[in-house]
């Protein structure tokens, strides 16, 4: 009997192995994305004996990105012309912000992709320091050349290069002309302009401006640069800038006068942009790409975008919030993988091209890293007269402060709103945060 | 005895396994991170108690952990205080019993982000189902989600999402009673209302037990519904343990101070299900 046990103990140690052994033929035989050490370097050598090579690339291009699609294409071009390479495109849409625990994700568990078009701002930082990314202009092959000036906003502050810019983004006011004329409103180009439309509209059923206050990104950004101009939009946190606190009590102030839907508090970024699309609202702040969504509900003739009007002593009606925050990064495993390291550089060559470059941003209406749009329709062309004219441009203030403490100041809109705390109290908390 | 011990061993080693690498090493290790000062990834100093001082002080956690407790409240009450009245009504019923089974189960095969985007689309101000209604009747529209509403407001799907899980635990408890004792009781001239407090009630007393304590520990794991219904707001006035847990570990990427309110949390529970086995603990009914 005790023999017995024994030997069934034995088959069934065997039967694990077996299924294990199983299991690594299998990887062996598809190899693709595998975060155990010994798994990857088998990979190689499989890779390297049949001349094959997997790639990954994480961008932001998915979701409701128009870029989505053309990208997707691009890809499989490349593909078709390098028949040894297959790319896994594992994109995920930046809207919810979950991009940045999955690269941080990635990296960290030493499974990261081998390109990836990500936030080259704060959340990329730890990537930086660790090393785990290319400073491409030490990079061989890599061809930086053809850039305009979105590059050098790339520039870490070690000196380094470690992203290539594809297309530049503004934000602004996007305002619904069609609405404007019909109540007989004069388009906000003034600060009193812009609270005289917002009591005009209050008085009719239509929303003066479509926003969620928690998800106050650009509302706040906006109210920041209205109330201090652009030298003072630039403050760090820290400063606690009486104008920023202005900013935040403005929207208050612009509540209380009937500004927002009442339910703004609890309406996310994505029901706001429903509200203005619908025709239900005159007003919201967007970015460069709301043009994509504009253009899909067949209303981009109807509606233009504005620089938020500056009141401040010192600023400037005209200066922007924009700039070049994503580009693509090269991981430095993937670079220093002998097996990859071509293809690598030849895919980030033929994605950072001009004529790549310009295919994408053609989809989204954003201004190229490279060359120039053709033939754009007059509301895409005033979104670009608006950067080319603007005197000053910055780039989001969440994309340069702690993610904590932007995340008190944006979800403290609706306490400011109701009257329970106040713009200063609420840097003091944010700034005490950042330390 | 001892060939036995070695099968129970070699069975159980596998669920350990699992158990341990998914459940228990990631608890210890959240235990670990809660700490330190950590994005989660690449930046990591250690803080000491320096996050449960926060905590302490940190008025949103405060908030969010008494709109936990008073969700509790509700929800124990409410859905298991539902689902009993039904499962009587349903047991006393001989026609249709089946369609009404499925009709207060249905909810329960409802995924959560589901039926927390139907109640979004309910309660919006200007598109929403119930404001649609109103402007139709030719009233005003109504502000449904406001400071002093919105935990009430989110309370409703909540209850109403696991009403049926109760139901049926509790339907199955009543029809397990044998009808002998219906039959004893008629005979003694009986009335409806006296047969479910004196007879049904005290024969499911142990069901009801466990469906208070599955309630309780229950709600403390309440996330999608809130977060998609308000995010927690207006302001932080339906803000729970978990939407502030996730705000503070994965959209602000302070993962240490987001583990200590996992910690919390877990305390929380555990010490809720003990204080509340010891209430309620009586002697079982056998028959």
């Amino acid at each position: 009997m005790k023999h017995f046990k024994w030997s069934l103990l034995l088959v069934l140690l065997f039967v694990l192995i077996g299924l294990v052994a199983c299991s690594n033929n299998e990887t062996d035989s598809t190899p693709a994305d595998n975060d155990d050490t010994s798994e990857s370097a088998e990979e190689t050598d499989t890779e390297e004996a049949s001349g094959e090579v997997d790639l990954r690339v994480v961008t932001t291009m998915a979701g409701t990105d128009p870029a989505g699609e053309v990208f997707q294409e691009v890809l499989d071009e490349f593909v078709s012309e390098h028949p040894h390479v297959s790319i896994e495109n594992d994109s995920q849409s930046a809207d919810a912000g979950t991009i940045r625990t999955k690269v941080n994700t990635d990296f960290s568990s030493d499974n990261e992709p081998d390109m990836m078009f990500y936030f080259n701002t704060v959340d990329a930082e730890g990537l930086i320091e660790e090393g785990k990314v290319v400073n491409l202009e030490e990079a061989e092959g890599i061809d930086l050349s053809g850039f305009n000036s979105m590059l050098e906003q790339q520039r870490h502050s070690d000196g380094n290069i470690y992203a290539a810019p594809q297309s530049g983004f503004y934000e602004g006011l996007f305002v619904n002309k069609k609405l404007f004329e019909e109540n007989g409103i004069e388009l906000p180009t003034t600060w009193e302009q812009y609270e005289a439309a917002i009591e005009a509209f209050a008085e009719t059923d239509i929303v003066p401006i479509a926003a969620s206050t928690e998800d106050s990104y650009y509302v706040v950004e906006h109210y920041a640069l209205a109330a201090g101009g652009m030298e003072n939009y630039k403050a760090e946190l820290a400063d606690q800038n009486p104008t920023w606190a202005e900013g935040l009590d403005n929207i208050k102030k612009h509540a209380d006068m009937g500004a927002f839907t009442p339910d703004a508090a609890t309406i996310d970024l994505a029901m706001a942009q429903e509200l203005f699309k619908q025709e239900q609202a005159a007003m919201i702040f967007e970015g460069s790409w709301f043009w994509g969504q504009l253009e899909e509900a067949g209303m981009g003739e109807d509606v233009t975008v504005l620089p938020m009007p500056v009141y401040a002593d010192g600023g400037e009606t005209g200066e922007i919030v924009g700039g070049a925050s994503q580009g693509w990064f090269i991981s430095t495993k993937s670079y220093e993988d002998e097996a990859k390291r071509d293809v690598v550089v030849d895919l980030f060559n033929y994605l950072t091209s001009e004529e790549i470059i310009v295919r994408i941003a053609e989809a989204t209406g954003q201004p190229p890293a490279k060359g120039a749009l053709e033939d754009l329709p007059a509301y895409l062309e005033a979104g670009h007269q608006l950067v080319s004219d603007a005197p000053a441009v910055a780039l989001p203030i969440n994309d340069r402060i702690y993610p904590e403490a932007f995340t008190h100041v944006r979800t403290s809109v609706p306490d400011i709103v109701s009257g329970n705390t106040t713009g200063e109290q609420v840097l003091e908390e944010a700034a005490a945060m950042e330390e | 005895m001892k060939g036995d011990k070695l099968y129970v061993f070699l069975f159980l080693t596998p669920a350990f396994v699992i158990t341990g690498i998914f459940l228990y090493y990631p608890f210890v290790d959240n235990i670990l991170q809660s700490f330190y000062k950590t994005d989660g990834f690449f930046n990591s100093t250690f803080i000491g108690l320096d996050n449960y001082v926060r905590l302490w002080s940190d008025e949103i956690a405060r908030e969010a952990l008494f709109n936990s407790l008073e969700l509790m409240l509700y929800v124990t009450i409410f859905q298991v205080g539902i689902a009993l009245v039904l499962a009587i009504m349903v047991n006393a019923i001989t026609k249709g019993a089946g369609f009404y089974r499925t009709t207060f189960f249905f909810p329960i095969v409802i995924s959560g982000a589901a039926i927390g985007l139907l109640f979004t689309l309910i309660y919006n101000y200007r598109n929403g189902l119930l404001n649609e209604i109103l402007v139709n009747l030719g009233l005003e529209r109504v502000l449904w989600l406001t400071e002093q509403s919105s935990l009430y407001m989110v309370a409703i799907p909540t209850i109403w999402n696991y009403v049926g899980f109760y139901f049926v635990i509790l339907l199955t408890a009543i029809q397990k009673i044998p009808n002998d004792f219906y039959e004893a009781a008629a005979l003694e001239g009986i009335t409806g209302v006296q047969k479910m407090f004196k007879l049904t009630i005290p024969l499911i007393v142990s069901d009801l037990k466990t469906c208070i304590v599955l309630a309780i520990t229950g709600t403390l794991k309440i996330f999608e519904l809130v977060y998609i219904i308000t995010r927690g707001g207006p302001g932080s006035s339906s803000e729970v343990l978990g939407t502030y847990m996730y705000q503070k570990a994965f959209e602000d990427t302070a993962m240490g101070y987001g583990a200590t309110i996992a910690v919390v949390i877990v305390v929380l529970g555990l010490s809720l299900a003990f204080i509340t086995n010891k209430l309620l603990q009586k002697e079982e009914v056998t028959y």
